[in-house]
């Protein structure tokens, strides 16, 4: 307990990751208890258990995308926590703390958290979603049957909750190992983490498949023209390939990006700070976008592929009525399965939220000294905003870009063969909704950060403790 | 813009306190870190404030820079009482007229060497000019800080980066410097060679410099030396030997203990 508090801080520093935990384990226990009352439905009737099976399919995948974003987020949220205590964690290592003891206490901290924030997520979405069963039955849309309150599937996410938040405790806590006690009596230096290597092999290796996969996926799309069947699942496998590819050169694509968009922010001298502290580490602003990546991809990837189908739907010679139906189908179809997936990026938007407010409480000296430097409240606010709008811009564009492709080419693997040429998905309304949700998620990341950030007094910048 | 110019009167002090207080915390436990203290400091001058540890000298000068309110008495800067300025009109004010080198922690960390040095000026909003950018240039040669200037501060030991904060603050020339142990960090040659520029600063181009020290040698540069103890000016002297000025430490020492 001791310890923990030694290298954290107060537990409360690990609010995020409680949040995420949280935010997964309500998810995947609405998922999974929707699953177990379709099955109880598909007892009764037959159309409920391929929809049951269907559906516990889905949500298996889905369940892991969201915990996979979970984990890059609480990775993401330990490390900043701990870059930021660094001269402290270097003190305690001075006075004789072992670097793997600190770790194991870090670790132990996500896990504690991580379990009470799944245990309640579970709760709650289990809960929810009975409330909303017994709803439904009352007003008769759902029949009466035997429906199980508990189901098995909810240990297991519990445990992979657990188990995900551990590791990433484990895996964001790595930065203790680099730091040496004598950085602690480096008094002047300002603090930063040095430059992390980029890993030649890694870099290969992401280039290979993400090239290898675009290439399965443009072969696919291909074959849509002759052999819709077997171009879709080619072309599944080419943009799940690359997608891999690039989760794992995220850390070379995603600063490089971020770079390019931020070039566009301006020249002046807030303008220019935002630039540097957006690409100041490449890993932080890899794991700081790339569940938004994620999440974007995810959302335009189904929009852009349903509206895709739908123009070529449109373009068919079909009799009104079946046309309306398909339509209607297709529209209900990608409405599910965006929300369904939208949660990935509501969990990315929480980690980029608190990764934005816990910089700025780590760079309150650096703001102190930009204060007596000369940068007014109104500069240092819009230094933040800067670097929120760079950071979330680039992985909203990114993302988007992405989705429209996976979406295109999949729908083009579908029913290239009855459509002329390339069909687009443009879904003007996902976008239009994605850059309203963008727009929000800045200004959400921004607002308090930057209030707390003009508060800093110049001279806190003099403080020998800071 | 909000500030207000200066006058170019050479009797008249760039910066002057009037029976100004700072006292921390209240009830039980306040501390009185500056108490009554009413002094000016002169254009062109180089002066050195020396007294004990936790005397009041970091205090004394973040109130005189404006970086620090007052708990009450008036502070004049360039012509302009602070306590009447907002935020706004005080960093404008800071912007414009003073050049800092702290104690710690002075460059900003994302920015290279060269950036560090020009961004008064970027501040500013102007372009660093023919004549500027020789005497930066200068500078930067002086400090030994050549071959550095592409470098992040990260890169740079505590003494090389207090360097960059000097040229930083001389490079604008701004209407007063404040030092807080600038040579803090440094070894006794270049140390010298910091202090002389400094001087040929005050004496050559009529720098107005305040610096805090609390070493005799580094303070037997100046033009004028105050003396801090326990918030309270306790003397003011012009220029002394190293010799002198230990002599008069060790007397508000004793007396302080
Ligand atoms: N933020 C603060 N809150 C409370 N007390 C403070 C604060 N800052 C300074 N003090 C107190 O005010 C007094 C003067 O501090 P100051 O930093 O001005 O000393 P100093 O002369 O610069 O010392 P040093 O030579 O060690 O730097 C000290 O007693 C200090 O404890
Ligand atoms: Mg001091």
């Amino acid at each position: 307990m001791t310890r923990r508090n030694l290298t954290l801080g107060s537990l409360r520093e690990l609010g995020t990751v409680g949040l995420v935990a949280a935010l997964c384990g309500t998810y995947a226990a609405t998922l999974i208890t929707t699953a177990t009352i379709f099955t109880a439905v598909g007892s009764t009737d037959d159309g409920g258990s391929t929809a049951a099976v269907f559906l516990s399919i889905v949500s298996g995948v889905f369940i892991l995308i969201a915990l996979y974003v979970g984990a890059v987020v609480i990775v993401n949220a330990v490390d900043t926590v701990i870059s930021g205590r660094l001269r402290h964690i270097a003190l305690l290592r001075l006075l004789g703390a072992s670097g793997r003891d600190l770790r194991t206490s870090v670790m132990r901290g996500t896990a504690t958290v991580g379990s009470v924030g799944a245990s309640s997520g579970i709760l709650v979405g289990t809960g929810m979603t009975h409330l909303v069963r017994v709803i439904l039955v009352r007003r008769g849309t759902l029949p009466e049957a035997a429906y199980p309150w508990f189901s098995p599937q909810l240990l297991g996410a519990f445990g992979a909750i657990v188990l995900a938040a551990t590791a990433a405790g484990w895996l964001g806590s790595r930065v203790v190992l680099k730091v040496s006690p004598a950085s602690a009596l480096a008094g002047n230096a300002a603090h930063r983490p040095e430059r992390r290597k980029a890993s030649l092999v890694r870099a290969t290796l992401a280039t290979i498949v993400i090239v290898g996969g675009l290439l399965v996926l443009g072969l696919g799309g291909l074959l849509g023209e002759t052999n819709p069947g077997a171009g879709f699942v080619v072309a599944f496998f080419g943009a799940a390939g690359s997608a891999t590819g690039f989760l794992i050169g995220a850390r070379f694509v995603i600063p490089g990006v971020v770079a390019l968009c931020s070039r566009l922010l301006g020249s002046d001298p807030s303008s220019v700070v935002a630039r540097r502290n957006a690409v100041m580490d490449p890993l932080r602003t890899t794991r700081a976008t790339m569940g938004l990546v994620i999440g974007v991809t995810l959302v335009t990837t189904f929009a852009s592929g349903t509206s895709a189908l739908r123009a070529s739907v449109a373009a068919w010679e079909l009799d009104p009525t079946r046309r309306a139906e398909a339509t209607q189908m297709l529209g209900v179809t990608s409405t599910v399965l965006i929300c369904i997936i939208v949660i990935s990026s509501i969990i990315a938007a929480v980690g980029f939220v608190s990764t934005m407010s816990l910089t700025v409480i780590q760079r309150h000296r650096e703001i102190g000294l930009l204060r007596s430097l000369g940068f007014t409240r109104r500069q240092v606010r819009t230094m933040i905003t800067k670097e929120s709008v760079a950071l979330s811009a680039s992985a909203v564009t990114f993302g988007i870009l992405l989705g429209l492709l996976y979406g295109t080419v999949g729908a083009q693997s579908l029913v290239g063969s009855q459509t002329q040429g390339i069909v687009w998905g443009l879904p003007f309304q996902a976008f239009a909704f994605i850059a309203v949700a963008g727009l929000a998620l800045v200004l959400v990341a921004s607002q308090r950060p930057a209030q707390r950030a003009v508060a800093v007094a110049p001279v806190e910048a003099l403080r020998m403790d800071g | 813009m909000t500030s207000t110019p200066l006058q170019d009167n050479a009797s008249q002090p760039v910066v002057s306190l009037r029976r100004v207080t700072r006292a921390y915390g209240d009830g039980h436990g306040t501390v009185v870190a500056l108490d009554d203290v009413t002094v000016d400091i002169r254009r062109g001058e180089f002066t050195a404030i020396m007294g004990p540890s936790g005397s009041g000298k970091s205090t004394l000068m973040n109130v005189a820079a404006g970086l620090d309110d007052a708990t009450s008495g008036d502070v004049v800067l360039g012509g302009a009482t602070l306590s009447q300025l907002d935020d706004n009109a005080r960093t404008t004010l800071r912007r414009s007229q003073v050049g800092f080198v702290f104690q710690a922690f002075n460059l900003v960390p994302t920015l290279s060497v060269a950036e560090n040095i020009r961004l008064p000026f970027e501040l500013a909003g102007r372009r660093v000019d023919a004549a500027e950018r020789q005497w930066i240039d200068h500078l930067v040669r002086t400090l030994g800080l050549a071959d550095r200037v592409g470098h992040r501060p990260s890169e740079l030991s505590g003494g090389q980066q207090q360097r960059v904060a000097i040229a930083r603050a001389l490079a604008s020339r701004p209407a007063v410097i404040f030092a807080d142990e600038p040579t803090g960090n440094l070894d006794s040659r270049s140390s010298r060679e910091v202090l002389t520029l400094l001087r040929t600063a005050a004496r050559e181009y009529g720098q107005t410099i305040a610096m805090v020290s609390h070493d005799p040698v580094a303070a037997s540069y100046a033009d004028r030396i105050l003396v801090i103890a326990d918030g309270r000016l306790v003397a003011d002297h012009g220029a002394l030997s190293p010799q002198q000025i230990s002599d008069l430490l060790i007397g508000f020492e004793v007396g302080a203990a």
